[in-house]
């Protein structure tokens, strides 16, 4: 077991991680060359501003979600007559019809996860500010699970797309995608690169 | 600290929490994690080049059908509407969300087939021992679209239209479901066998 004395980080140590290869490069003192020697990336010893470009990016997120989840996502026409639905209508939907598997599923990913990506990389970002040093490990793993999750939220796009060409019976019956499916697309890719330029390693220099 | 510098080769560092940590020669099937944050920092598989060739090379193969091919019919009232994956990225196209379409385009049609196409291209060139001077560049374009094919959440997808549209029309399956599930497997198969430590300690170990 490692005991606390023994704990050194690579920058202490003098090492650079390259962030692609994560190759260890010693950082010699003088100016070293500023490509990994083995791909070939910049080499920093943290992503560069990274803390500027995740609160960009998370607030970004956070402004897009109030259009994605207002305004319909979704064009249903019946009979010559058009009906618009929000996200928060297509759950609903559900779970009057009784399918709460499936409720429950888009439920989760189109707002449980939106909002827990959106409020933990705030949270994670604020501890940094604070330099709150407990539940480090913690936070990691939630940054880790934020990274992992981010992917699931374009469920709801995916489906629509399906459901636009499947759904096509001329004058009887179409569904077609509706503006709030440019903001929902918005706020996953907003969020998913504010998990890219995040440094967890962060955490553990405050 | 001057015995670390000694032997840069024999360290690592957690990418997740920056702890210097000794490296230490594992057996496939166990796993390496890092103690301070439980990152896990390598995991050997046993050969791993060979299976990410040929999982790479099957996973082109059923690309093209498991994409093109209509994956259901629809069928109601003497209607009949049949629908790929493609035509998915068409419709929205076409309906004017331009943005929404080259998303959906990206994460289920081209970023997989890129994937693909560089896990193949890296493992065959280790298979055969070559070392072309993009190899290294290869390898970190598939790091960064990694997390950026989504053929799994599409599947869900699937699924929950399928759950949508089955009271309200008769769902005929066609050959596209087939291939696209078995393109899925693959490619998460040639995603997972893919050991990106030994990976990259290969390409650096190129004979001159």
């Amino acid at each position: 077991m490692m005991s606390e004395s023994e704990i050194i980080t690579a920058r202490e140590a003098g090492f650079f991680l390259c962030h692609d290869c994560h190759k260890l490069i010693e950082d010699r003192g003088e100016k070293i060359s500023e490509r990994c020697p083995r791909c070939n990336a910049a080499i920093h010893l943290r992503k560069p501003n990274s803390l500027t470009r995740t609160w960009a990016l998370v607030i970004t997120a956070a402004v897009l979600a109030f259009p994605a989840n207002i305004l319909p996502i979704m064009k249903v026409d019946f009979l010559g007559t058009a009906d618009y639905s929000t996200i928060m209508d297509g759950i609903i939907y559900f779970f009057t019809e009784g399918s709460y598997g499936i409720g429950i599923i888009i439920l989760t990913a189109s707002v449980l996860v939106p909002c827990f990506k959106i409020i933990g990389i705030i949270l994670i970002l604020l501890s940094i500010h604070f330099k709150w040093k407990t539940w480090l490990r913690h936070k990691t793993l939630l940054f880790r699970a934020i990274e992992f999750i981010g992917r699931w939220s374009m469920l709801d796009i995916f489906v629509i797309a399906l459901l636009q060409v499947l759904v096509n019976f001329g004058n009887l019956t179409t569904i077609e995608a509706a503006i709030a499916a440019t903001y929902f697309t918005g706020v996953v890719l907003s969020t998913m690169f504010a998990a890219i330029t995040f440094d967890p390693r962060l955490l553990w220099d405050a | 600290m001057n015995s670390f510098k000694a032997h840069i080769t024999d360290l690592l560092a957690c990418p997740d929490c920056d702890l210097l940590l000794e490296q230490r020669h594992l057996e496939p099937g166990q796993k390496a994690c890092c103690p301070r944050c439980g990152h896990v920092l390598y995991a050997p598989k046993r050969n791993s080049v060979d299976k990410t060739l040929a999982l790479a090379l099957t996973g082109l193969i059923l690309f093209i059908p498991a994409v093109f091919l209509p994956i259901m019919t629809l069928d109601t009232m003497g209607f009949k509407q049949a629908g790929s994956v493609f035509d998915g990225i068409r419709v929205i196209y076409e309906s004017g969300y331009f943005f929404v379409a080259l998303i959906v385009g990206l994460t289920s049609f081209a970023f997989p087939l890129v994937k693909l196409f560089l896990l193949f291209y890296v493992s065959l060139h280790l298979k055969l021992r070559r070392y072309p001077h993009d190899l290294p560049l290869f390898m970190r374009c598939y790091r960064y679209l990694d997390e950026w094919g989504m053929l799994e959440v599409y599947m869900i997808g699937i699924l929950v239209a399928i759950i949508k549209l089955h009271h309200i029309a008769h769902i005929h399956y066609d050959f596209g479901f087939v291939c696209f599930i078995a393109l899925l497997f693959v490619a998460l198969a040639s995603s997972v066998s893919m050991d990106e430590h030994e990976f990259w300690e290969r390409i650096e170990e190129k004979p001159v």
